[in-house]
């Protein structure tokens, strides 16, 4: 076959040279169309588009995720999110105040160039007026910074980096997805009531080499400082992202001999580092706690059948928990529109978009940005992960939502097939206990120059919540 | 004694495995002279292929399970060798002898389209394939130290692996025709070697000893998207630093940066990325042909 393709190709050649410049340039020209047609499905695809039309649009929203890589579940999970989120708008939010929404997703590779570059595109040639999604705090932090510049509202869902709160803070980006306080916050509560309970004391961290491992152990020692949980800590180590092989570190790890481990090692790497310690006995003698990502469905899938003891997970979505109405209907209709359960991803997704549906109802469909901004602090929303009687609101000081957070162990449960494991018998932590300290706040952004903070004190009086 | 020990083990766990991403990355340079970034996709697709069958045979919960080890090398086998033979016939034939940075281009596509290829055909769901991991246990090292056997016995493997391929090199008829190619090639077909099929022989090795790579990666992690193009770099710092194109400088290299990397852990943590690239570094200042690379005379 080849053979006849170069003398195909050889023939071609001379017949070329016969040819009129013309008659070549029509050849090109053909060329072209013929590549440009192959390739326009996968260029279309590169682009999600769904909601409304252009014409029709209240309000464009840009979102960046990761569709490919390994990333890609959450980026997947996050458009599932979202188009239940624009059904349930439709249905919870009054007639004729319900805006009418175009949302656009690009794939952001997980790379902060490329996610910059499509976050200006969306402004720029398709006048979003809000900006949403990235998974990763690094990601984040670059898009952020555009935000900042254009003066275009970010909705974070789904990265967790506390300095985006904290250091980093501008008014024109809110976060509906725990971030690393909250969930460390609960981790120390945790923590402080398992010393009462055994009198632990040696601690040990791993979390991965970018910044959202570094925020997330510096905000939990904070936060075990907040609580006066005395500790000594006896190993932190750094693997870098996406590395395969934890033998050195559980090794480091053994030999530093903790009670507790505290990771923040997420998705496949959180995986893969928990089949090795497993396997390695590290559980044996050490407990091990992930208490932002390592209760993730993708997580509990993984383990198989055996629940292993003394694994503490959390994580920013749990789909057996809350037992309420409102979270039942959201992992059963994305069960109806995927055919599998989700990741907490969609949760955050969700979240972003009734957050901006529902602020764009409140304040008209063509508010400016102050307005928007105005109604979007101190914004109340009932979200599938508040259990009964209570709501997520967003923190004015932060921007961040402010949530219960649940910490459970691993238990038989099958209602979630793949998955045979599931968290259960949970430790519960009310929405107000987790908001970091005003004046922790203040310093933190103190020390780090930040220039675009909020004057005063505008969170709302605890007993309200 | 305790700590030193560790760091040999754990150094000699991750030599291996490195040894084993780099060796077919330097195999099939020492004798194409073609730097094949789509090395990467190999691994992936070997991890792949092992993680769907393992997962496949576990889940008729029959059968031995001792079989399953069979399969991934199996799996590997049959992926590498279909996939090199495919990419070595159906592209890379036609380039043979081009400019090696069109190679590094062409492969680098290679890779970019094998990334997709994977994703088309297994989804971006994670695969687990965790039994053949802990069905070995755990071996006490000097009464304190514990590992994953599996780990372990991946030492034996990419031990036996080398010395396969150091023999076959050096012991055999095949090896010293292809030791002739990676002399001079032009010299080889004037004797009479058939240059074609050497490469394709060659290529299929390489590419099945990438896909064992990650087919015994593959119960130790969760087999997402993207692994084949994490891996790519640490190979080609291993193969760098031992020298292009040789096998024994593969494993230097391999055993040097899984050390350093495992005294880092062990010492210094914040050092880890650091090290394994300062090695690097330190190497290339030194020796910029790598440890055991031959300096190549230019003709003009």
């Amino acid at each position: 076959m080849f053979p006849s393709i170069r003398t195909w190709l050889r023939q071609t050649k001379t017949a070329q040279a016969d040819r009129s410049p013309w008659l070549r340039a029509r050849q090109h020209l053909w060329a072209m169309a013929a590549l440009f047609g192959l390739t326009w499905p996968l260029a279309a695809q590169a682009r999600i588009e769904f909601g409304v039309s252009a014409a029709s649009a209240d309000a464009t929203i840009g979102c960046m995720f990761p569709l490919a890589g390994r990333a890609a579940i959450y980026g997947r999970d996050s458009i599932a999110g979202m188009k239940l989120a624009l059904a349930d708008l439709a249905a919870e939010v009054k007639v004729g105040q319900v805006p009418r929404l175009r949302i656009l997703v690009e794939d952001d590779r997980s790379k902060a160039s490329v996610a910059t570059r499509i976050a200006e595109q969306f402004i720029e040639r398709d006048k979003v007026r809000f900006l949403c999604g990235v998974v990763s705090s690094g990601v984040a932090q670059a898009v952020s910074r555009v935000s900042r510049t254009r003066q275009v509202i970010m909705v974070g869902t789904d990265h967790a980096s506390s300095r985006l709160t904290i250091e980093d803070f501008h008014r024109h980006y809110f976060r509906v997805s725990n971030d690393t306080w909250t969930s460390m916050a609960a981790g120390a509560r945790f923590l402080a009531a398992a010393q009462k309970k055994d009198g632990w004391r040696r601690l040990a961290f791993i979390g991965p080499d970018y910044d959202y491992g570094h925020v997330a152990w510096r905000d939990l020692e904070q936060a075990l400082a907040v609580l006066n949980v005395t500790h000594e800590v006896t190993a932190h180590l750094w693997p870098r992202l996406y590395e395969p092989d934890y033998t050195a570190y559980i090794a480091r790890l053994k030999a530093a001999k903790p009670d507790i481990i505290v990771t923040a090692l997420w998705g496949g790497d959180f995986i893969a580092f928990l089949k090795q310690a497993l396997a390695a006995g590290l559980l044996e003698k050490s407990r091990l706690a992930n208490f932002d990502t390592g209760g993730n469905y993708d997580v509990l899938a993984s383990l198989g059948e055996q629940p292993p003891a003394g694994l503490i997970l959390s994580a920013r979505h749990h789909n057996n928990w809350p037992a309420t109405a409102r979270n039942r209907k959201f992992v059963n209709d994305f069960h109806r529109l995927e055919g599998r359960f989700p990741t907490y991803a969609a949760e955050g997704a969700y979240a972003g978009i009734i957050a901006i549906g529902r602020a764009l109802a409140t304040a008209g469909h063509h508010a400016d940005n102050e307005k928007l901004i105005r109604v979007l602090e101190g914004m109340h929303l009932s979200l599938p992960e508040d259990p009964d009687g209570t709501v997520s609101h967003i923190d004015p000081e932060t921007h961040q939502i402010v949530q219960a957070q649940a910490i459970g162990e691993v238990v038989a449960d099958t209602a979630f097939a793949p998955a045979r494991l599931m968290l259960g018998r949970w430790t519960v932590y009310r929405a107000e206990e987790l908001q970091p300290p005003l004046d922790l706040v203040r310093s933190r952004r103190a020390k780090a120059g930040a220039t675009d903070s909020i004057p005063g004190v505008r969170r709302p009086p605890r007993s309200t919540l | 004694m305790t700590n030193l020990l560790a760091i040999l083990f754990d150094g000699a766990i991750y030599a291996s495995w490195l040894f084993l991403v780099a060796a077919g990355l330097t195999i099939i340079y020492g004798v194409m002279r073609v730097l094949n970034m789509a090395h990467g996709s190999f691994y992936a697709i070997g991890a792949y292929s092992a993680a769907s069958l393992v997962g496949w045979y576990f889940s008729g919960q029959t059968g031995n399970p001792y079989w399953s080890y069979l399969l991934l090398l199996g799996s590997a086998l049959v992926a590498g060798t279909l996939v090199g033979v495919a990419i070595e016939r159906g592209l890379l034939r036609f380039l043979h002898g081009k400019d090696e940075i069109l190679m590094v281009i062409v492969t680098y596509a290679l890779l970019l389209i094998l990334e997709d290829v994977t994703k088309l055909v297994w989804g971006v769901d994670p695969y687990f394939a965790n039994q053949p991991y802990r069905l070995l246990g755990q071996t006490e090292v000097g009464a304190v130290l514990r590992f994953a056997t599996y780990d372990l016995a991946l030492i034996v493997v990419t031990v036996a692996i080398g010395l396969t391929a150091w023999f076959v090199l050096n012991r055999t008829n095949k090896g010293r025709l292809l030791r002739a190619v990676i002399h001079d090639r032009e010299i080889a077909v004037a004797m009479g070697v058939n240059v074609d099929a050497m490469f394709t022989v060659t290529f299929a090795i390489g590419s099945v000893l990438g896909a064992l790579a990650g087919a015994l990666t593959a119960p130790a992690i969760s087999v997402t998207p993207g692994i084949g193009v994490e891996v790519i770099v640490l190979a080609f710092a291993v193969v760098v630093v031992g020298g292009l194109g040789s096998i024994g400088g593969a494993a230097a290299g391999a055993v040097l940066v899984g050390l350093a990397r495992s005294v880092a852990v062990h010492m210094a943590p914040e050092m880890e990325l650091f090290v394994i690239y300062g090695v690097m570094f330190l190497v290339l200042a030194f020796r910029p042909q790598g440890l055991f690379g031959q300096t190549l005379v230019r003709r003009i």
